[in-house]
């Protein structure tokens, strides 16, 4: 049983830095769930855009696109409609669901090997921007590797936390 | 000698970072523990986020000890081990603390003690217990973690005689 109520993507326990910034068009016609990291692209005009991670990182977008706990409220839909996102940077305490529950590996070629986490593990932005142990950009052969520091696992996912993921993170 | 600041606590603020309570251990609430005390995240099977003393890891460090002088006799008296909870405090700080290494790892194990001498600039991480010092106690420990490579403050002020022998910190937690 959580004795914590995990009604929405990422839960904030200690809040950082935030700002709202522009979402990219792939972002607001693709969704995104909360705690979705996300990286800095160039807009047109004085605007400030990101886009899914891949592995960079700005910081990571707060509330999701289309959220349950948005749903038949003023919040339906507003962010990708309007293009608009808060996004957190700094030292935040979070807990979400957004993280990679498999290894990079196991996802391209299968079957799939679950990724199991400890507690104090260094962690990156995936090559799709969610949580993860494992460094993507390395694993990938990206020439942007080494994949950058994030944060730490401050909570391993289990039954009693809805198998989300508790990370200080570190942007 | 006069000081400039009355230092009756294990560790006082010159500017605050980030602070949030988490639970502590039972290992820590049974041993205590001093303001400045590094620690680290451990599992917990409850929904909490749980610290223990750091090894070298971290998380960050607990402001307030468990049981320091001017809590006594006070409702905070006992009041943190009581309640399994801790204030942990990360991000960027400046504090002066005396929960840092005086001695050399090495003197620690087989005397005559050596004193760590500080100097400002240096960068620090948490000891094997999980006190400041400017040692890399993995490495010399023979730790199969290898080198201890999470850098977490540099130092401000030396320790001495006009500081109370407190040391001076700028943290990067």
């Amino acid at each position: 049983m959580s004795e914590i109520l995990r009604s929405r993507d990422c839960l904030v326990f200690f809040k950082g830095d935030s700002q709202t910034v522009i979402v990219s068009p792939q972002m607001a016609a693709g969704g995104w769930p909360g705690g979705q990291g996300v990286r800095w692209v160039q807009g047109v005009g004085d605007e400030r855009v990101v886009t899914y991670s891949n592995g960079l990182y700005g910081g990571f977008l707060m509330w999701g696109s289309e959220e349950e706990g948005d749903l038949f409220t003023a919040a339906t839909h507003q962010q990708p409609h309007y293009r608009y996102a808060t996004m957190f940077s700094g030292g935040c305490l979070i807990s979400t669901s957004s993280y990679e529950r498999y290894t990079y590996v196991s996802r391209l070629g299968g079957p799939l090997v679950p990724l199991v986490y400890s507690s104090n593990d260094i962690l990156y932005l995936s090559l799709r921007g969610l949580w993860t142990k494992e460094d993507e950009m390395s694993l990938s052969g990206s020439p942007l590797a080494p994949a950058f520091f994030t944060g730490f696992v401050a909570q391993i996912p289990k039954a009693a936390n809805k198998l989300f993921l508790g990370i200080q993170t570190s942007m | 000698m006069i000081k400039n600041f009355p230092r009756e606590r294990d560790c006082f603020v010159l500017f605050k970072g980030d602070a949030y309570p988490v639970s502590v251990s039972q290992a820590m609430v049974v041993g205590g523990w001093q303001g400045g005390q590094g620690v680290q995240w451990v599992d917990s099977p409850r929904d909490e986020f749980l610290v223990d003393y750091s090894d070298g890891l971290y998380g960050g460090f607990l402001l307030w000890g468990s049981n320091e002088g001017s809590d006594k006799y006070t409702s905070l008296t006992g009041s943190q081990p009581l309640y399994g909870l801790g204030t942990l405090c990360a991000g960027g700080w400046l504090i002066s603390t005396r929960t840092f290494e005086r001695y050399t790892y090495s003197s620690r194990q087989i005397g005559p003690l050596v004193e760590n001498n500080y100097v400002v600039g240096e960068r620090l991480v948490f000891s094997l217990r999980g006190w400041f010092t400017r040692e890399d106690e993995w490495f010399l420990s023979g730790d199969p973690r290898g080198s201890n490579g999470y850098f977490i403050a540099s130092v401000v002020q030396a320790p001495s005689v006009d500081n109370d022998h407190f040391i001076t910190l700028q943290t990067s937690i």
